[in-house]
């Protein structure tokens, strides 16, 4: 669906800290949403943990950057991080070219799926969130 | 509520707008990274009307600018631009400025926004009786044209042939029709011009709108984001971020703008003292491997703590993070290799002088045929 020109998957979990997750097999594919991108402009920048560092649900997994802006990035869930988009080194822009698909951020294998999901929003959710914050 | 410029009604229907400076302003039309690049090489116009435009005029108005900034007044010629500050009596930078001078007691004086009333406020505190400063800033309008196709953009417009005006000259002509002042000075470190237009008010907007639209037919337009972006690459000084009232010219590394042998002006006395000896920091550029350095970072040298970043960003033409920073003597030699602590971790640096791109292919002063 789509909130005020924001493209929301409808296949995805969202936090309120406009990051999504996405099972993909054994692992959980992490990235940071369209408001996300589009609110930053211009993403320059990423930084992301490491293949095998641990990341834990709701706090600071990495940053997000444009020419103007830092922007930190809470991890949906916690785990293991096995994959990195190594490509966003070189071409950060796919973050606000492609949020949901070449702009990915980790892959992660999640610790604690079954209990932390239940934070997360659906994609109804995270639009009706959305639709509050842009009423502000 | 913010205040707004003569062109908001423009920006309002296309820009992402943020407040700066008590007004409703621009921060990007598209990318802040794509309007950048546009300017470098191409051009870009920014809408710079909220900075403030003071009008000196009167018998005494060259006696008291003279006595007013560090820079030679008296001897410029009208039709001269020229870049200066305001000192307060310890020395410390209340504002940095383009004087315009119009004729032998006449000038334009062109100020931050951020800092127009405490400006306004320290030049009536020195001015003689009978001496007129009028606010023009919100009768008038101001239009920056900027980058290396700023020439052919602007000179569709107007029948002063722009050519011929020299950088940090300026002249009153026709533009799109209306009058305006011409200078070819900007704050992005390419050529370009500064275009004031007379007679715009936020009740009659038309004219300016006119000027900035008919420029947006071939130039790019830019929000404060890419302005900022520019003029930090191109290595300017942001006063309230890269200086202050506490800041000396010697720190700033703006001692060029002290007129060699001149006495007698506000501050003068604090900066002979504080001249005789080396600042004890100085303002230096940074350029990183990795990360992106902001505001507020600390530098580290071999010895430990050796300075602060002022502001920093990505540099679009580098494709590496840049900064402004003071840094204590014993690291601010260019070449030398610093650390900047990014969220914890040192991130390796070097120092240099800017501009922060090279000059034979970015900038005024750059290979024509590039």
């Amino acid at each position: 669906m789509e909130i005020k020109g924001y493209h929301i998957p409808d296949d995805l979990m969202y936090t309120k800290e406009h990051e999504w997750a996405k099972e993909e097999g054994k692992a959980v594919r992490i990235g940071i949403t369209d408001y996300a991108a589009k609110t930053l402009n211009d993403v320059v920048y990423v930084s992301a943990p490491k293949v095998n560092g641990a990341v834990e649900q709701a706090k600071s997994m990495g940053t997000v950057e444009s020419i103007k802006a830092v922007s930190e990035v809470y991890a949906p869930i916690s785990g293991r991080v096995v994959k990195v988009n190594g490509v966003l080194d070189s071409h950060p822009e796919l973050i606000n070219k492609s949020p949901y698909g070449e702009g990915w951020l980790v892959e992660v294998e999640p610790s604690n799926l079954p209990a932390e999901r239940k934070s997360l929003l659906d994609a109804r959710g995270y639009a009706a969130y959305l639709e509050t914050l842009l009423q502000k | 509520m913010p205040k707004t410029t003569q062109l908001f009604g423009y920006h309002s229907k296309r820009a992402k707008l943020t407040e700066f400076a008590g007004y409703e302003m621009p921060l990007w039309y598209t990318t802040t990274a794509a309007e950048h690049m546009a300017v470098r090489n191409a051009s870009g116009i920014f809408d710079v009307s909220h900075m403030g435009r003071f009008r000196v005029e009167g018998q005494k108005a060259t006696g008291f600018l003279e006595e007013l900034v560090p820079t030679a007044v008296k001897t410029q010629p009208p039709g001269k631009a020229f870049y200066t500050l305001l000192l307060n009596d310890r020395g410390g930078i209340i504002d940095d400025l383009i004087i315009e001078k119009l004729g032998e007691e006449s000038y334009l004086v062109v100020v931050n926004a951020a800092n127009a009333k405490a400006d306004m406020e320290h030049m009536r505190a020195h001015s003689p009786s009978g001496l007129v400063i009028d606010d023009r800033t919100g009768s008038t309008a101001m239009v920056a044209v900027q980058g290396p196709g700023a020439v052919s953009s602007l000179q569709r417009l107007t029948d002063l042939d722009l050519g011929q005006l020299k950088r940090f000259r300026c002249a009153e002509a026709r533009v799109a029709g209306e009058e305006a002042l011409v200078s070819r000075t900007g704050y992005t470190g390419e050529d370009g011009f500064e275009v004031i237009v007379y007679g715009a008010t936020s009740e009659r907007p038309d004219g300016a709108m006119k000027v900035w639209e008919k420029l947006a037919e071939t130039s790019t337009p830019c929000g404060l984001g890419a302005r900022d972006s520019l003029r930090l690459e191109a290595g300017f000084p942001l006063h309230g971020s890269d200086m202050d009232q506490g800041t000396n010219p010697y720190e700033a590394d703006l001692a060029w703008v002290i007129a060699a042998g001149k006495r007698g002006f506000v501050g003068s006395e604090a900066l002979e003292a504080s001249g005789a000896q080396p600042p004890s920091k100085v303002r230096r550029g940074l350029v990183l491997d990795f990360g992106i350095p902001r505001h507020g970072f600390e530098v580290l040298g071999d010895a430990g703590a050796a300075g602060v970043v002022t502001s920093g960003t990505f540099s679009p033409v580098l494709r590496k993070g840049i900064a402004l920073c003071y840094l204590a003597q014993g690291s601010s030699e260019p070449g030398s290799r610093v650390g900047v602590t990014i969220r914890g971790s040192s991130q390796p640096a070097s120092v240099t002088k800017p501009p922060f791109y090279d000059e034979r292919s970015y900038g005024w002063k750059r290979q024509k045929d590039n």
